[in-house]
């Protein structure tokens, strides 16, 4: 039987090519592993992996757009690559989470949130190593939220309070010349602003955890009225007079608070509407001045202005955005990470850092230089707050802890709870959280 | 398969000859590396998740710290009060969603097996919400419900039926009724393909009998449509059960539980306790809690599957 030519190509000779083509990748990818195993020796650029939010919430050169150059020196000057993973900024608490819980090497450098007392056994403590020149040049004050057990774990690196921003149209249409002061002008200011669709106030009050959360912004007022979160054995002592005046407060201003403000989940939404020119005050971030002044951006270019949160009883009060960097325990490289950590905190990215994005400096010299005052009219305010408590309360449980309080105060905000009962209920709620905790 | 005819391909097996046997070691040895991959991405986190709740699951330093503590985490599900909110609103999402879903998937499906409801652009627009990503979509009804911008209030207020708007995420039930709306839009489609299926498989000399001995339209839906659809209605509420009681996206990014927990569903409370908590153990009890339900969901969609046998003479 004569065999004709095979001019195609048979099932066989197609599996066998497959076969062969598979092992060939994957011989190749293992040899390319291999060698990337086989780090070592003077010379091999180390790779640092940082774990930032995505901008416009804070973030260091490379994922902001500012001092590029500088950074690019940075890591040709000290042989480095540094690689980022920039999350929104709800999804870090998250990933640093389960990056700790798999013991693996995933980042050397992370920010922070508020996180560091929960995440503070996965941390190093390397503030003390710091500079002299440079610890001089932070503020005493800013460590606290960083601290814990007695170790400083990590640094601040934007001096970020909340203050009152306000719609400077908005109250001359209603013949006010200057801000609420007190909590009574805070109220009477936004009853006379509400009208014509537009509300007094506006903020998020839709999520309940963390700083930024609705729990936090009641915190600001408890402070204001007086009081404050924990005694000196860790346990809740917020059901006084202070935690309740603070709550009634938040709930008299509700008939004239934008109502999205309950289904708002993050600042963004509450900006959004502020810079709309829909609402005429609400207490924000720093980082706000910066958009609220761009036309692509904002309706009331050149009609804001920011002062200190109005008093109550006690005086004005704040809480602070505690946005710092930590390194990791697993991290191969701490001594580099942490000069990463100096360069973010050296003077001439703090000004760019102010200067291109918004987010203030933690530096003391770098807040007084004229160039930065005159760019970030807003920071005046920002010190002055911060010349008054700016507790944020943070503990290892502040995630369960707010997010319960906040559901609480959610009611309470909604009418179905008096101020009264939210504060006894969630006495005994975070009762039971810190004892879970503390056995 | 039954006990009997299972214990036969044993012995059939058994009594083969060797190129039989060669023939299964073959079929064993080219299906082992799906085998492994699914016990690895399936069989292994279900059975880590089980054994993580039944421990106190700590993060320390190195990683995490874990202590047997029994049925503590199950205990302390029947005396949570969040739990038991989730529960209830899960419950009712579920039970809401599915009838919601089938009518209307019945529906549309019997307009695209009508003549007019035949040409294929009715089921490319049909597939547009299927087809978008969870998340996309869950961000696209987040601006349809804003207070302030979105669509749907400038419908309301231009229809006169309110001066301001509605807070339509503001209010715990309202706001669990949004997310369901949106959740029933984006599961419409693929139910309807499912039906239309169905109806298609349908005979139609049993309508044209129906016809002739004088059956109304209705009488044909009740008595010949429905009957042919009942494996195919049984298979949709089962996977539409299973969907439903699964929802995470569309609560994470509308109302991240909120407002005062009235838009949390299990699968959320399970993520928050055990991301944002960091109560990993207790945590995983409540997703194992939501796997046995969706378990015996999935049970009943295979039995729904199986072959009907066929009557004995």
């Amino acid at each position: 039987m004569n065999r004709k030519t095979r001019k195609y190509l048979s099932r066989r000779d197609f599996l066998k090519l497959g076969a062969a083509g598979a092992g060939t990748l994957a011989a190749s990818n293992l040899i390319m592993w291999l060698s990337g195993c086989t780090q070592g020796g003077a010379g091999e650029q180390v790779t640092l992996n940082v774990l930032t939010p995505a901008a416009p919430d804070p973030a260091p050169p490379g994922v902001a757009e500012f001092s590029m150059d500088a950074f690019a020196q940075w890591q040709e000057d000290n042989n480095a690559k540094v690689v980022y993973e920039s999350p929104p900024w709800p999804q870090l608490h998250d990933k640093m989470a389960t990056n700790f819980a798999s013991g693996q090497h995933v980042h050397d450098c992370m920010y922070n949130c508020g996180w560091v007392p929960e995440f503070s056994e996965q941390l190093v403590p390397f503030v003390d190593d710091l500079p002299q020149e440079l610890m001089d040049d932070l503020p005493a004050s800013s460590f606290s939220t960083v601290t814990w057990n007695g170790e400083r774990l990590g640094v601040i690196f934007t001096l970020s309070l909340l203050t009152l921003f306000y719609n400077t149209e908005h109250l001359a249409e209603a013949g006010i010349t200057a801000p609420p002061k007190t909590w009574d002008e805070l109220k009477g200011f936004a009853e006379e602003m509400t009208k014509d669709g537009r509300y007094g106030w506006v903020l998020n009050y839709g999520a309940p955890e963390g700083i930024g959360g609705v729990t936090s912004y009641w915190m600001v007022f408890l402070q204001q009225a007086g009081g404050t979160m924990w005694d000196d054995a860790g346990m809740p002592a917020f059901n006084t007079s202070a935690g309740v005046d603070a709550l009634q407060f938040m709930i008299d201003l509700m008939p004239f608070t934008d109502p999205g403000s309950i289904s708002y989940v993050g600042i963004n939404d509450a900006t959004n509407v502020f810079t709309a020119g829909q609402a005429s005050m609400m207490m924000n971030w720093p980082f706000m001045w910066v958009p609220a002044q761009d036309p692509e951006t904002s309706k009331i270019v050149g009609k804001v202005d920011t002062a200190v949160l109005p008093a109550g009883s006690a005086g004005t009060a704040s809480i602070d955005g505690t946005d710092a960097y930590t390194i990791a325990k697993t991290s191969p490289e701490p001594e580099l990470t942490k000069k990463l950590i100096e360069f973010y905190l050296d003077k001439e990215v703090q000004k760019r850092q102010v200067i291109d994005t918004g987010w203030l400096p933690i530096r003391l010299s770098v807040l007084n230089d004229p160039e930065v005052q005159a760019a970030a009219t807003n920071a005046k305010a920002v010190l002055e707050q911060a010349n008054a408590p700016y507790d944020s309360f943070v503990t290892p449980d502040y995630n369960e802890v707010t997010d319960t309080m906040g559901r609480e105060i959610q009611k309470a905000l909604q009418g179905t709870v008096s101020a009264a009962d939210t504060m006894a209920t969630c006495e005994q709620l975070v009762t039971d959280i810190v004892k879970q905790r503390t056995g | 398969m039954s006990r009997t005819s299972f214990f036969s391909s044993i012995n059939e097996i058994r009594n083969a000859g060797q190129y039989q046997r060669s023939r299964l070691k073959m079929g064993i040895l080219f299906t082992l590396p799906a085998v492994i991959i699914l016990l690895a991405v399936l069989a292994y986190p279900i059975i880590s998740s089980f054994i993580l709740s039944f421990q106190d699951v700590r993060l320390a330093a190195g990683g995490i710290v874990t202590e047997f503590v029994g049925l503590d985490n199950y205990m302390r599900i029947f005396q949570d009060a969040a739990f038991r909110n989730a529960f209830n609103n899960s419950i009712y999402f579920t039970f809401v969603e599915v009838i919601a879903v089938t009518i209307l998937s019945l529906g549309l499906a019997l307009l695209l097996n009508h003549p007019i409801g035949r040409p294929a652009i009715y089921r490319v627009i049909l597939l547009i919400p299927w087809a978008l990503a969870p998340v996309a979509n869950a961000v696209l009804w987040k601006w349809i419900y804003n207070a302030n911008y979105g669509v749907l209030n400038a419908i309301v207020v231009g229809l006169g039926l309110s001066e301001t708007g509605v807070v339509w995420l503001g209010s715990p039930f309202l706001a669990l009724n949004m997310i369901l709306i949106a959740d029933v839009w984006k599961a419409i489609p693929f139910i309807t393909l499912l039906l239309l299926a169905g109806l298609q498989n349908i005979p139609r000399h049993l309508y044209k009998a129906a016809l002739m001995d004088g059956a109304t339209t209705w009488q044909q839906f009740v008595h010949v449509t429905l009957p042919g659809l009942r494996t195919t209605l049984i298979i949709s509420i089962v996977l539409q059960s299973i969907w439903a009681l699964k929802v995470f996206d569309l609560v994470f990014v509308l109302t991240k539980g909120g407002p005062a927990d009235g838009t949390v569903l299990l699968n959320f409370l399970s993520w928050r306790v055990t991301f944002n908590y960091l109560n990993i153990g207790y945590g995983a009890a409540i997703a194992d809690v939501l796997f046995v339900l969706m378990l015996l969901l999935a049970l009943a969609y295979i039995r729904a599957l199986r072959p009907r046998t066929s009557a004995r003479k």
